[in-house]
């Protein structure tokens, strides 16, 4: 269980985080939902040190979270809005560099992980390409099991449709339902409400760095008049 | 006929003396300027201010200055101060310590060029600074600036004439020394000139070819 508690973030005295608490469990998904610039994508951001923290602290199974170590502790994995793939490496090298370089795994050791990744992500057939070959579906796919070959516990997402085809919004849905069912505890920050709805997850609504109403995705289709907020920002998002 | 080629057949083992001397001022000067040059451009690129100001001294000044009078500075300068060294290890040195000037800038450009996101890609996986710089910087700057240095090279093997001055047996030192013995200026000058553009060329060629092959953006 993840459990974030009291983090608060200004940028030159503006806040933009503002007391945020809140628990996610192994196997779920907490959404963070609003327009940009509500600090969704800075809360993915100081969870995988790419910003620092005012105040607050982060526990992990009972055990503090250290911000400074989170990253060559391999506890969060990121997939990012734009992927940031290596474009220079092949798809299977995006892989293997991780694992030999930080895990300081064999190549053949890497190369076995490698491909139970990228068979299980359907992208064996195009290990050779360049990333920057590969389609945007391709892509997110990828950085999905680059994250996940480090086997962090918590994989945060970054606006996962936006760089995407609408069309690929179930696709990509499905693909975050299934990281919760193989037991990781999931981040998502999005805007777009077509995923939202397409999702078994905890919605936080964010507004100006607060958590202003919290829902169950059940709860909110079932009854949508219980969440007056979240309901005007899906009606003004379609 | 203006060219005499008899000429050039009768004096071709000096003028290929000549030419394996430039070749080897060439091919280490060009090493020298490359990985001194990786260094100024990290250096530059650093968070250090001091590392950041040395360099852009040193750039102001190498850029700054006639490339002849650094190696006729060299020449003169190093046995002053108890150096003792071959002319053409002088003349080596100087044109790698120039050459390094202006691969750094172009080399940094190509570092400035790397997006953010593959920076923080790397430090989210746990890569270390030096991981980040040899897999992810380093190729992906090279691999950008690849035509720039490129040109850097090809003008290296041109400058390295200027070893010449300072009585360095290369190419252009030969082929004064055959013009002041057959008087044919013509032709020794237009052999020499073929021979630098056939190494330029050559360079050039191989340029293209590994700017082709790293071309990882091409769609196959």
């Amino acid at each position: 269980m993840l459990k974030i508690d009291g983090i608060s973030k200004s940028f030159n005295n503006k806040k933009v985080l503002n007391n945020i608490s809140l628990t996610v469990k192994s196997g779920e998904i907490a959404l963070f939902l609003g327009a940009s610039g509500v600090g969704k994508s800075t809360l993915l951001r100081i969870l995988n040190n790419l910003e620092t923290v005012n105040s607050g602290t982060l526990s992990l199974h009972g055990k503090p979270l250290d911000l400074a170590t989170i990253n060559t502790t391999h506890t969060v994995g990121m997939v990012f809005q734009h992927f940031n793939l290596f474009d220079h490496l092949t798809v299977e090298e995006n892989i293997t560099l991780p694992l030999e370089q930080v895990l300081k795994k064999s190549a053949p050791d890497a190369k076995k992980i490698a491909h139970d990744l990228l068979t299980h992500y359907n992208l064996l057939d195009n290990k050779n390409k360049y990333a920057s070959q590969l389609s945007g579906g391709q892509k997110q796919r990828l950085a999905i099991a680059r994250a996940l070959a480090l086997q962090p516990k918590i994989i945060c997402l970054d606006e996962p449709t936006s760089a995407l085809d609408p069309v690929l919004t179930s696709y990509v849905a499905n693909n975050i339902q299934q990281l919760a069912q193989e037991g990781y505890i999931v981040l998502v920050a999005t805007h777009d409400t077509d995923l939202l709805a397409k999702l078994n997850c905890t919605i936080y609504l964010m507004s100006e760095g607060s958590i202003v109403e919290t829902a169950q995705s059940e709860d909110l289709k079932n009854n949508p008049q219980q969440f007056p907020r979240l309901k005007k920002f899906i009606a003004g998002h379609e | 006929m203006i060219i005499d080629f008899n000429l050039i057949v009768e004096y071709f083992p000096v003028l290929l003396q000549g030419l394996m001397v430039t070749l080897q001022i060439a091919a280490i000067g060009c090493f020298i300027g490359l990985v001194l040059g990786t260094i100024l451009a990290l250096m530059q690129t650093s968070t250090s201010k001091l590392l950041r100001t040395l360099v852009t001294s040193y750039v102001i000044i190498i850029r700054g200055t006639p490339m002849l009078i650094q190696i006729l500075g060299a020449y003169f300068l190093l046995p002053q101060i108890g150096i003792y060294i071959s002319a053409l290890w002088t003349a080596i040195i100087a044109i790698g310590l120039n050459s390094a000037a202006y691969i750094s800038q172009v080399i940094r450009s190509g570092i400035s060029s790397i997006g953010a996101g593959q920076i923080e890609a790397a430090k989210v996986l746990g890569f270390s600074t030096r991981t980040t710089i040899r897999y992810i910087i380093l190729p992906q700057a090279l691999r950008t600036t690849l035509p720039a240095l490129g040109n850097e090279f090809v003008t290296l093997i041109k400058d390295s004439a200027l070893a010449s001055t300072i009585s360095v047996p290369e190419l252009t030192k030969q082929a004064s020394f055959i013009k002041s013995k057959t008087f044919d200026a013509i032709t020794v000058y237009f052999a020499v000139a073929v021979l630098y553009l056939m190494l330029t060329s050559t360079v050039s060629l191989f340029i293209a070819y590994l700017e082709k092959r790293m071309n990882y953006h091409a769609q196959d």
